[in-house]
C-alpha cells in the first residue's frame, strides 16, 4: 500500500501537519506550553494524556476555537495557517459530541456540512441527495435508514455519520482527520466497529489524529504517539517502541508518583457511615456500597460504567429516575428511597466546573456561601459580614488565591475554583463529602494539591467518596477502590490488590 | 462530622499577599469613584444628559417642577409593572403574561364594583387573588409541566385575554362606582405626586432588600445565572422559580388595580401597552448597579430615564413617532455596549 504507516525511517518524509510552538494561556492558567508535533502523511497518530493536560485545548486550537498565544506557529502540507483563525480545507474534526442535529436524518446532517444538491430557485434535489448519502455512507459499510432521525441510530452509527460528515468533499489530498475521544459513548462491542472505519479513511492517505486516554486503543489501532502532561509535549514514539506501562508513567509524570498514596490509613472496621443497596439508574445495574467513616473509597470504571452517576445519586442530585435505598446508619436507622437521597444533605462535588459547579457571573464568596445562605443570618435578611467572615475562614484554610473575596470567580485558575467548590460542599459541616472527577481541568500542581487537601480533610475525620474515570486519581488517593463495569460492581480493591495493573484491568474487564 | 472546630491552613497559601486574606476594604473615597463609575451608573448620566438637553430644546415647557411631578406620576404604572417582572427576571424566567394580568384584575376590580355590587375592599382582595391565582398557574404550567418560561407565559396571556374578552365583551367597564372610595388608590395626590408614585417606592425597596439582602434573593440571582450549579449547592430552584412567578402574578395584580382606579374604568385594554416599555426597563436597568443581574434600583433608573426621553419629547413637539424610536434606541445602545464590556473584560 502506498501509504504503509510509517515506522520507524519514514523521517524523510515531510509531514503533512506540523504543530510548533504552540502555547495557550487562560487567565493564570497556562493550558499548553510550547506543544510541538508532526503528523506523517498516512498515519494514525495518537494523542493522549490525562485529563487537564491540554488534549482539548490543543484540539480546540486546531479548530479554530481558541487563538493560542504569540509565537505559536503551524502549517499543513507546507502551507502555513494561522492557528485560532483559519481552519484550513485540509484539516477535519470530529469532536467527541459529534456536532450533530439528532433530530434530523443522516441525509440533512451530511448536507449541513457538505451543502445539499440544489437546482434552480434553491430547491433540493432529494433524489439526488440521497444517492449522495448512499454513496458516502457505503464507504464505510454502514446500513442505516437515512430517512429516520439519527436519534434513533446506534452511537456506533452516529460516529459513523459524524466521520462521513466531516470528510464529505476531501479533495484526496494531503489532511488530518482529527477524533477526539471518538469512543467515549461507545459499547465495547462497537469500538471494534469504530477501528475498521478509521483504519478505512486511513486506507485512503487520509491521517488521523486520534484523541484518548484509552491505552489499549492506543496500541491496537495507531503508529505513532504523542504524550501531552501539564500543557507539554513529554515525547513522541512509535507505539511498537513503548509498553502501555511506559506510557501510563509517561501520562502521570514524575510530577505525581504513580506510587504515590494519600498518607491515609485503611479502616475496614471503622463504622459504616453510607449504606447504599441495589441502587438502579440510567447507567446503575443494582450497586450496593458500604462507606466506613475516614476513608477515601474510591468509585472506578470506564465511562458508560455509572462511575459519574453513582455520586449524584448519593448526593440526591440524579437527573434520570432512581432507585434504590440509602441510609446513614450513624444518623438514622430508617433506610431512604434513592430520590429523596437529597434529604440526607450530602454535598456533592460536581465532575463539570464549569457547568455545575461555579455561577461564572458571582464572586468567590457568593459561590462559596452558596450552600449555606439560610444559615448565614436571621429571619431571611443575609448577614454580609459572618459571610465574609465564614469566606475568609475558609479560603484561608484551602489556600484559594484569589485578588479577593469580592473578585469574580471566572477570574481564578481552574484549580482555585475547584477550592471554592470544595470549600462551599464543606461549610455545611457533612458526614461525607462526594466529589466527581475532581481534578478535571487542573494542571499537575493544583492536582497534587487538590491530592493533599482531600488527604488532609480525611485525616481530620472526613469520609470520603471520590469518584473518576481517571485511574491515576483514584490510584492516589483512595485506600479502597469499587470498580464499577456495566452499572455493577465488577471488583473490590483495597490493601496491596490496589495496584496499577489491578485497577486497569478491572476497569477495562477481561472481554478486552 | 469531626472537622476540627477552628480550621488551621491545609495548604499554605502559595503567595499570602495575594490571598484572599485581604480584607481591608477600599477607602471611602475609592468606594465612591466606583460607585459612580461609568460603567456602574451609565444611564443615570444619559439621564442627566438627556434633563439638560430638553431644557436647552423646550426651555419654556420642560425644565419646571410640574413636569418632573408629571413624569413621576406618568411612569409610575410602567415601574411597579417592570418591578414585578424583575424578580422572576432574576431567575431567568420571563412573565409574558404580567401585562394581560394588569388587565384581567383591573376588569375584575370594575366588573365586581359595578355589576356584583362587591364592597370596594372585598373587590381589591378577590381581584388580588385573581392575580396570585394566575401566578399559580404560570408556575405551574413553567415549573411543573417544565414549558419553557417564554412561550408558557405567552400561551397564558393568551387565555388570560380570553378571559378578559368574557368579563368586558371587549367594552370598557366605566360607573359612578367607580369613583368614590376606589378612586383614591391610584388618584389621590400629595402636593402633585400620586400615591402610584409612592406604591411603586415601597415595592421598589421591598425588592431591592429582597434580592439584595436576603438568602433568597441570592438563591435567585445564582438559579438564573447557572441553575444546574444552584441546584447541587442545595438551592430548591424549582421552588424559588414557583415563587417567582407567584409573586409576579400577585404584584402584576396590584398594579392593575391601581392602573383601574386611576384611569377610573376597567379597561380591556388597558394593561397592553405596559408590556414592552416595562421589559426595556428591567432589561436596560440590568445593566446598570449590579452588572447583569435585574435589580430593583437598575430598574427604577432606566424607568425614569426612557421616562423623561418620552415627557421630554412629546414637549419639545417632536414627531409621535420619536418617542418609540428613542426607547428601541436606548435599550440596543445599552445593551450593546454592556455586551461590549463584558467580552472586553473576559478577555
Amino acid at each position: 500500500m502506498q501509504y504503509a504507516p510509517s515506522r520507524d525511517g519514514a523521517e524523510t518524509v515531510p509531514p503533512v501537519l506540523r504543530i510548533a510552538g504552540l502555547s495557550k494561556t487562560f487567565g493564570a492558567t497556562r493550558a499548553l506550553i510550547d506543544a510541538s508535533l508532526d503528523i506523517r502523511p498516512g498515519e494514525i497518530h495518537a494523542l493522549v494524556g490525562q485529563n487537564g493536560s491540554g488534549k482539548s485545548t490543543l484540539i480546540k486550537t486546531l479548530a479554530g476555537y481558541h487563538e493560542p498565544d504569540a509565537g505559536s506557529r503551524a502549517e499543513l502540507d507546507g502551507a502555513q495557517f494561522d492557528l485560532g483563525r483559519t481552519v484550513p480545507e485540509g484539516l477535519r474534526f470530529v469532536h467527541q459530541d459529534l456536532g450533530l442535529v439528532l433530530e434530523l436524518n443522516a441525509m440533512d446532517n451530511l448536507a449541513l456540512h457538505g451543502g445539499f444538491a440544489r437546482g434552480a430557485i434553491g430547491r433540493v434535489h432529494w433524489r439526488e441527495q440521497e444517492q449522495e448519502t448512499h454513496r458516502i455512507l457505503a464507504r464505510f459499510g454502514v446500513d442505516l435508514d437515512i430517512h429516520r432521525p439519527l436519534a434513533a441510530a446506534t452511537p456506533v452509527e452516529r460516529t459513523v455519520v459524524a466521520i462521513a460528515a466531516a470528510l464529505q468533499g476531501w479533495n484526496g489530498g494531503h489532511g488530518v482527520l482529527v477524533l477526539d475521544e471518538p469512543t467515549a459513548v461507545l459499547p465495547h462491542d462497537e469500538v471494534e466497529r469504530l477501528f475498521a472505519m478509521v483504519r478505512e479513511v486511513r486506507s485512503a492517505g487520509t491521517s488521523v489524529l486520534y484523541v484518548s486516554h484509552r491505552l489499549d486503543e492506543i496500541f491496537e489501532l495507531a503508529d505513532r504517539v504523542t504524550v501531552l502532561r501539564g500543557g507539554r509535549v513529554i515525547t513522541t514514539h512509535a507505539v511498537a517502541d513503548i509498553d502501555a506501562a511506559g506510557l501510563a508513567s509517561e501520562m502521570v509524570g514524575e510530577e505525581v508518583d504513580p506510587d504515590y498514596r494519600a498518607p491515609v490509613a485503611a479502616r475496614p472496621d471503622a463504622p459504616v457511615v453510607l449504606e447504599a443497596r441495589d441502587i438502579h439508574g440510567r447507567w446503575l445495574r443494582g450497586v450496593d456500597l458500604d462507606v466506613h467513616r475516614g476513608e477515601i473509597l474510591g468509585i472506578a470504571g470506564l465511562a458508560g460504567a455509572g462511575v459519574l452517576e453513582l455520586p449524584y445519586v448519593i448526593a440526591g442530585c440524579a437527573q434520570h429516575a432512581v432507585s434504590g435505598r440509602i441510609r446513614l446508619p450513624e444518623r438514622s436507622e430508617a433506610w431512604s428511597e434513592a430520590g429523596d437521597a437529597r434529604d440526607l444533605d450530602i454535598p456533592l462535588v460536581p465532575a463539570d466546573r464549569g457547568r455545575e459547579g461555579i455561577v461564572a457571573e458571582f464572586a468567590v464568596s457568593e459561590n462559596l456561601s452558596l450552600s449555606i445562605l439560610g444559615r448565614l443570618g436571621r429571619r431571611g435578611r443575609l448577614d454580609k459580614r459572618a459571610e465574609a467572615d465564614l469566606v475568609e475562614q475558609w479560603t484561608q484554610r484551602l489556600g484559594v488565591v484569589a485578588a479577593g473575596p469580592g473578585a469574580p470567580i471566572a477570574t481564578l485558575s481552574g484549580g482555585n475554583q475547584q477550592k471554592v467548590v470544595v470549600a462551599r460542599c464543606l461549610v455545611r459541616d457533612p458526614a461525607l463529602l462526594v466529589l466527581c472527577e475532581p481534578t478535571a481541568g487542573v494542571d499537575i500542581g493544583t492536582r497534587v494539591a487538590i491530592y493533599d487537601l482531600i488527604a488532609e480533610l480525611s485525616r481530620n475525620g472526613l469520609t470520603v467518596v471520590l469518584s473518576s474515570s481517571d485511574a491515576g486519581d483514584v490510584l492516589a488517593m483512595c485506600t479502597r477502590v469499587v470498580v464499577l463495569r456495566g452499572g455493577r460492581v465488577a471488583a473490590e480493591l483495597g490493601g496491596d490488590g490496589l495496584t496499577e495493573h489491578a485497577l486497569v484491568s478491572a476497569m477495562e474487564g477481561e472481554d478486552r | 462530622m469531626t472537622l476540627t472546630a477552628v480550621p488551621e491552613p491545609v495548604t499554605e497559601p502559595a503567595a499570602p499577599e495575594r490571598a484572599v486574606a485581604a480584607r481591608t476594604g477600599p477607602s471611602s473615597a475609592q468606594r465612591l469613584a466606583r460607585g459612580l463609575a461609568f460603567d456602574r451608573i451609565g444611564a443615570v448620566y444619559v439621564w442627566l444628559g438627556i434633563i439638560v438637553l430638553f431644557s436647552v430644546w423646550a426651555p419654556q415647557t420642560f425644565p419646571n417642577l410640574d413636569t418632573a411631578k408629571q413624569i413621576l406620576n406618568s411612569n409610575a404604572i410602567t415601574a411597579l409593572g417592570a418591578l414585578s417582572i424583575t424578580i422572576p427576571l432574576a431567575a431567568r424566567v420571563f412573565d409574558l403574561s404580567f401585562a394581560g394580568v394588569m388587565t384581567l384584575t383591573g376588569v375584575a376590580v370594575a366588573h365586581l364594583i359595578v355589576e356584583e355590587h362587591v364592597p370596594v375592599v372585598a373587590a381589591i382582595a378577590i381581584a388580588l387573588g385573581v392575580g396570585v391565582g394566575i401566578g399559580v398557574i404560570n408556575a405551574v404550567v413553567v415549573v411543573v409541566m417544565r414549558i419553557d418560561s417564554f412561550i408558557a407565559t405567552l400561551a397564558t396571556g393568551s387565555l388570560i385575554a380570553a378571559l378578559v374578552t368574557m368579563v368586558t365583551n371587549e367594552v370598557p367597564i366605566t360607573d359612578a362606582r367607580l369613583g368614590g372610595t376606589f378612586a383614591k388608590i391610584g388618584q389621590t395626590s400629595v402636593s402633585g405626586i400620586t400615591l402610584g408614585v409612592v406604591y411603586c417606592a415601597v415595592v421598589a425597596v421591598a425588592i431591592w432588600y429582597l434580592l439584595e439582602h436576603t438568602a433568597t434573593g441570592r438563591r435567585l440571582y445564582a438559579t438564573g445565572f447557572n441553575p444546574d450549579a444552584a441546584r447541587l449547592a442545595g438551592v430548591r430552584i424549582d421552588r424559588l422559580r414557583f415563587a417567582s412567578l407567584v409573586a409576579s402574578g400577585g404584584l402584576a395584580g396590584a398594579t392593575g388595580i391601581i392602573l383601574a382606579s386611576t384611569l377610573g374604568s376597567g379597561s380591556p385594554s388597558a394593561g397592553t401597552p405596559y408590556l414592552l416599555p416595562a421589559f426595556a426597563a428591567a432589561f436596560l436597568g440590568a445593566t446598570q448597579l449590579k452588572h447583569g443581574r435585574f435589580n430593583a434600583g437598575g430598574t427604577i433608573i432606566a424607568v425614569l430615564l426612557l421616562g423623561t426621553g418620552v415627557t421630554g419629547l412629546a414637549l419639545a413637539n417632536a414627531p409621535s413617532w420619536a418617542g418609540d424610536m428613542f426607547v428601541g434606541v436606548v435599550l440596543i445602545a445599552a445593551l450593546a455596549l454592556t455586551g461590549l464590556q463584558r467580552r472586553t473584560s473576559a478577555r
